[in-house]
């Protein structure tokens, strides 16, 4: 296979979530070469990382938001096609590490406080990451404090908040007063089943998503 | 025991201890899917299986306690959409209130079905597999749903013998009720609480725990629950 031919093939495996040669699924590519194997190979023949990862990865992960998006593809199909995404990144860790491949920024999220639900935060930090983001996920039921501290070992970073339930809205309003009063340059970016634009502007957040892609169209234009 | 008389004779005792048969816990895995933002049609042979394997995975992990207590030292206040059990105020806001004014008995309960399924969510998260890990996570939700389901229902068949109905059973963090509540909550349930602890912020230990009341009386209804009465527009457990 020549450079383009791979990189389309390893786009393939992370839209169709085939993550190594032995996972069943998705039957169609039963046998096939996942992304683990065609990263490693990628490599090997001398593709560069960044080519690897702007080319296959985030293209792929790209339309996997978008079809997303548009429910053409439901959770599990976005999950899957994260874990290929995260296998072929492994492949890429040292290129991250040694500087020859950079990520847009960084972006710091978490459920708030009171809130356990963190399907919809994990599906946003999956997509992010997909579309080159580093992100540091503070988990579930997180506070003030904790965002803080992630604020303070990483000033640049955008952050956001989730929520599932209306009742922890106001706690998000009183993490987002906190965040702001201490660091009022930090991008702030909401979303959650309950909170709506009207909300972010009452609570004094900078951007609000309804869905994954949207958080990744609000962060790409920050550093665009 | 200071519950009103043709109810008193139903509930031996003040707070009731549950444990539960494995093989009577069961769910749908249309539920599931309705969880993963699908219906049964959307769904192909691979995520299927994997839920049915879960599902059974799961159920060697359940190790299910329920338990609750029934009390008439109870008011509810229409007007600052309050209801007062045993001295503390409760925030349960305008829907819960209405829906609960008839009540003649208050049930307060909780269960869990321990932290089995959610350590094997974790775990598989932890190796990289989301769409395992959130299906266990799916099925442990649904798990103590059930489980506080049959609570409900044994509660329903019991108070049915005086021809007493119950009413929809509501939790906070629901409804506009105050997650902050369950600290009051758990205070009146006393040694009913199953041995669910509360985190600072409210939330239950096991996770996969459900706690909240109850009502019963002669003019209540255990209705279907209905999506149009919730205000997240935006839920995945949404019935389309």
């Amino acid at each position: 296979m020549d450079k383009n031919e791979l990189l389309t093939k390893l786009a393939e495996c992370v839209e169709f979530g085939k993550v190594n040669k032995a996972a069943p699924y998705p039957p169609t590519m039963k046998g096939q070469d996942g992304a683990d194997e065609l990263t490693k190979q990628a490599l090997e023949i001398g593709i560069k990382p960044v080519d690897i990862l702007n080319d296959a990865l985030i293209f792929a992960m790209d339309k996997v938001g978008e079809k997303f998006t548009q429910k053409k593809i439901f959770v599990p199909q976005m999950l899957i096609s994260a874990k290929a995404m995260n296998v072929a990144m492994e492949h890429l860790k040292p290129f991250f590490q040694s500087g020859e491949v950079k990520r847009k920024g960084k972006f710091i999220i978490g459920t708030v406080s009171g809130d356990l639900h963190d399907i919809g935060k994990n599906l946003v930090a999956m997509i992010v990451e997909g579309a080159g983001w580093e992100v540091i996920d503070l988990g579930v039921d997180v506070d003030a404090a904790k965002f803080i501290v992630a604020i303070n070992e990483n000033p640049d970073a955008v952050v956001g908040l989730s929520a599932l339930l209306t009742t922890t809205m106001p706690n998000m309003q009183k993490i987002a007063a906190e965040i702001k009063s201490q660091f009022p340059d930090v991008k702030l970016v909401i979303g959650g089943a309950p909170v709506n634009d009207e909300f972010r502007d009452e609570i004094g957040a900078d951007g609000y998503s309804p869905d994954p892609q949207s958080a990744v169209a609000y962060l790409n234009a920050l550093v665009a | 025991m200071n519950t009103t008389s043709h109810i008193a004779d139903l509930f031996k005792n003040k707070y009731s201890l549950l444990s539960f048969d494995v093989a009577q816990i069961s769910i749908s895995r249309e539920k599931i899917l309705r969880g993963l933002g699908m219906q049964l049609h959307d769904a192909d042979e691979y995520l299927l299986d994997l839920i049915e394997q879960s599902v059974s995975v799961a159920k060697e992990m359940l190790d299910a306690k329920g338990g609750y207590i029934v009390t008439d030292e109870f008011s509810i206040n229409i007007d600052s959409h309050t209801i007062e059990i045993q001295g503390m105020m409760f925030d349960t806001h305008k829907q819960v209130t209405l829906l609960l004014k008839k009540s003649e008995c208050l049930i307060i309960f909780a269960c869990t079905i321990g932290d089995e399924i959610e350590k094997e969510s974790k775990r598989q998260m932890a190796l990289g597999n989301a769409l395992e890990g959130y299906i266990f996570d799916l099925i442990g939700s649904e798990f103590a749903e059930c489980v506080a389901e049959q609570i409900h229902n044994e509660i329903e068949t019991k108070v049915a013998k005086k021809d007493l109905k119950v009413s929809n059973r509501y939790s906070p963090g629901y409804c506009n009720w105050p997650v902050s509540d369950q600290h009051k909550l758990f205070s009146v349930l006393d040694t009913a609480n199953c041995g669910i602890k509360l985190t600072h912020s409210s939330l239950m230990m096991p996770v996969k725990s459900v706690s909240g009341l109850l009502g019963i009386g002669k003019d209540l209804r255990r209705v279907k629950y209905k999506c149009d009465i919730c205000t997240d527009k935006n839920c995945i457990m949404r019935k389309k």
